[in-house]
């Protein structure tokens, strides 16, 4: 029997506001526990929210870049249910009147292009954090993050495969970073994402039972929790039972999906029209204001990086697929004229150490600022290549600043002809055997006598000014 | 309304209901959906649903950081707290 996996995600981006969707309080992440809450957050009698406009105007963004309708009327609803963490006993969300529908992304899998279309994105609050294993017998509540503000952007079950699911969060991160409407950060938290998993028979029109895989928050854990997930209900079906429609948890030690609340706590989230909030009006005129000042997004860099900049096609997809990448170029392409120079650190050593260390580049120790400052010490002939590669891995293992990485272990380039003269006089004086050998026709062996004047200055001399002045010594 | 609908509502909202006022309870609220159901004999088909009876917009916020650090006044009032964290009965995920 062949099977079809359906998948939809629903992915939950933090909004890089400063203060929470309904209240005054911070945002910031890591701060000491329960500093950063509002009476609003806590739901104290007699408060009232008030919608952060800043929240709408960057869903709005999301929205435009995914070609969507925006609601400029929106709404919002509450979702009951009970959690220690979420403290007035249900969320404010986004049911009826979302600010985001129909929109639609571009993935690339392996090699096939795929549009997966959003259903909605809406806005809600996200709510605190339990601590379950700290206390003997009894949980504690940090509410900090209540309030802070979420996008869930909800997908069509259009996904077919594990790669696919990865391909699109992968796309949604993109997206979202380059608009500057979430940091992207997976290990603090800002994107996590639901993943609703069933299977068909091949061909079949009807959606089988799905299963809802909470709270994944890594690329690789995307991929396990849904292979793990498609093999389980393949294996059940094909013994002749059913699925439940639950949620399940995904257990990234043991690499399997586990159920994880009983039936009598059946999801009834009695939503309704939150008396508290009147609908939220875009006008045209902000409208209009966002969409002439959405950022350049990662599709149009990369043209205009090939048509103006004149980068290969290879160079311009790398360097556009992601935001501190470009950032990167950007920031080195104000310091010199020289793109193609940079696009080959890039796209070369840069992207090596990256495969190396297996990290992303926002998670090396690689600032935009001290990468700029190295392509302006090679392109204006302070340090050789050569030597721009030891200072750009002294750079990745301390992230101290290139120019003192150069004043400190002396490495400015030896420009100076007469210095590089004597020294190239040197090296001819003490290895005649060599000169008579060039001279009577053994052509390899000027790069014996580079090396030799390289070795002498510590790699420090200038290799253009080496060739020449050895070209005429050896005349 | 039925037994079983009650038994749901009542967990759900974590309200214990006395046996003995059960019986009542199930009939009060029979009687109060029957009253607001006479509602569905309004044609609505053309109407718009209304977010708010308060035909008017929200006021909105700037994105500005106003809350004061009240954390001790907070875990204070709060029925059970540490120094740090509000604290409740035990609960496994």
């Amino acid at each position: 029997m062949s099977w079809e996996t359906v998948i939809g995600l629903e992915i939950h981006v933090q909004l890089s506001t400063k203060s929470k969707l309904f209240s005054g309080g911070s945002t910031e992440f890591g701060a000491e526990s329960n500093t950063h809450v509002d009476l609003i957050d806590m739901g104290l009698p007699g408060v009232l929210p008030v919608a952060n406009k800043e929240a709408f105007y960057k869903a709005i963004r999301f929205g435009l870049a995914t070609g969507a309708n925006i609601n400029q009327t929106s709404s919002f609803d509450r979702k009951n249910y009970f959690y220690p963490d979420l403290p007035k006993g249900y969320q404010i969300t986004q049911m009826a009147q979302p600010i985001v529908e129909k929109g639609s992304i571009k993935i690339a899998v392996d090699d096939y292009e795929k549009e997966i279309n959003i259903t909605r994105a809406h806005l809600e609050e996200d709510a605190g954090k339990s601590i379950h294993d700290m206390f003997e017998g009894e949980t504690g509540v940090d509410l900090n993050r209540a309030g802070t503000p979420l996008l869930e952007i909800v997908s069509e079950p259009e996904i077919s495969s594990a790669k696919e699911a990865v391909a699109y969060f992968k796309a949604i991160r993109q997206l979202v970073t380059f608009l500057d409407i979430c940091d992207g950060n997976m290990a603090q938290g800002s994107m996590r994402c639901d993943v609703n998993v069933s299977i068909k028979k091949s061909g079949d029109k009807e959606l089988g039972t799905r299963a809802e895989l909470k709270n994944i928050n890594s690329f690789k854990f995307i991929e396990k929790a849904i292979n793990f997930e498609i093999d389980r209900q393949i294996k059940l079906i094909e013994n002749g039972e059913s699925i439940v429609q639950e949620t399940r948890l995904y257990d990234s030690e043991k690499n399997e999906t586990r159920s994880m609340r009983s039936k009598e706590e059946a999801n009834d989230y009695r939503y309704f029209p939150c008396p508290d909030l009147l609908p939220v009006i875009i006008s045209d005129k902000e409208l209009k204001e966002i969409k002439e000042n959405l950022p350049e997004l990662p599709e149009e860099k990369e043209i205009r990086y090939i048509n103006e900049i004149g980068l290969d096609e290879s160079e311009a997809k790398i360097i556009s697929s992601s935001k501190t990448m470009a950032n990167m170029f950007e920031e080195a392409s104000s310091k010199t004229d020289d793109a193609k120079l940079i696009a080959k650190w890039l796209v070369g050593d840069i992207s090596a150490l990256l495969n190396k260390d297996n990290i992303d580049i926002d998670e090396s120790n690689l600032s935009a600022e001290n990468f700029g400052k190295l392509i302006e010490r090679i392109s204006d002939g302070t340090i050789s290549g050569k030597i721009a590669k030891s200072v750009l891995e002294e750079v990745w293992e301390t992230a101290s600043d290139v120019d003192e990485i150069i004043q400190s272990k002396g490495l400015v380039q030896i420009q100076d002809e007469s210095i590089l003269e004597d020294i190239a006089k040197k090296v001819i004086e003490s290895n005649p055997d060599q000169v008579s050998a060039y001279k009577a026709g053994k052509d390899k062996l000027f790069g014996f006598f580079v090396g030799q004047i390289m070795k002498e200055t510590q790699g420090k001399a200038n290799p253009k000014a080496v060739n020449e002045i050895l070209k005429d010594l050896l005349k | 309304m039925d037994k079983k609908t009650v038994t749901t509502i009542s967990y759900l909202s974590r309200l214990k209901i006395d046996d003995e006022k059960e019986e009542k309870i199930i009939n009060d609220l029979g009687n109060i959906i029957e009253f607001v159901d006479q509602l569905n004999d309004v044609d609505t088909s053309e109407i718009a649903p209304l977010a708010n009876p308060l035909e008017k917009t929200a006021k909105t916020r700037k994105d500005i950081v106003t809350a004061k650090n009240l954390k001790k006044e907070l875990l204070d009032v709060a029925p059970s707290a540490n120094e740090d964290y509000f604290l409740v009965p035990r609960v496994v995920e």
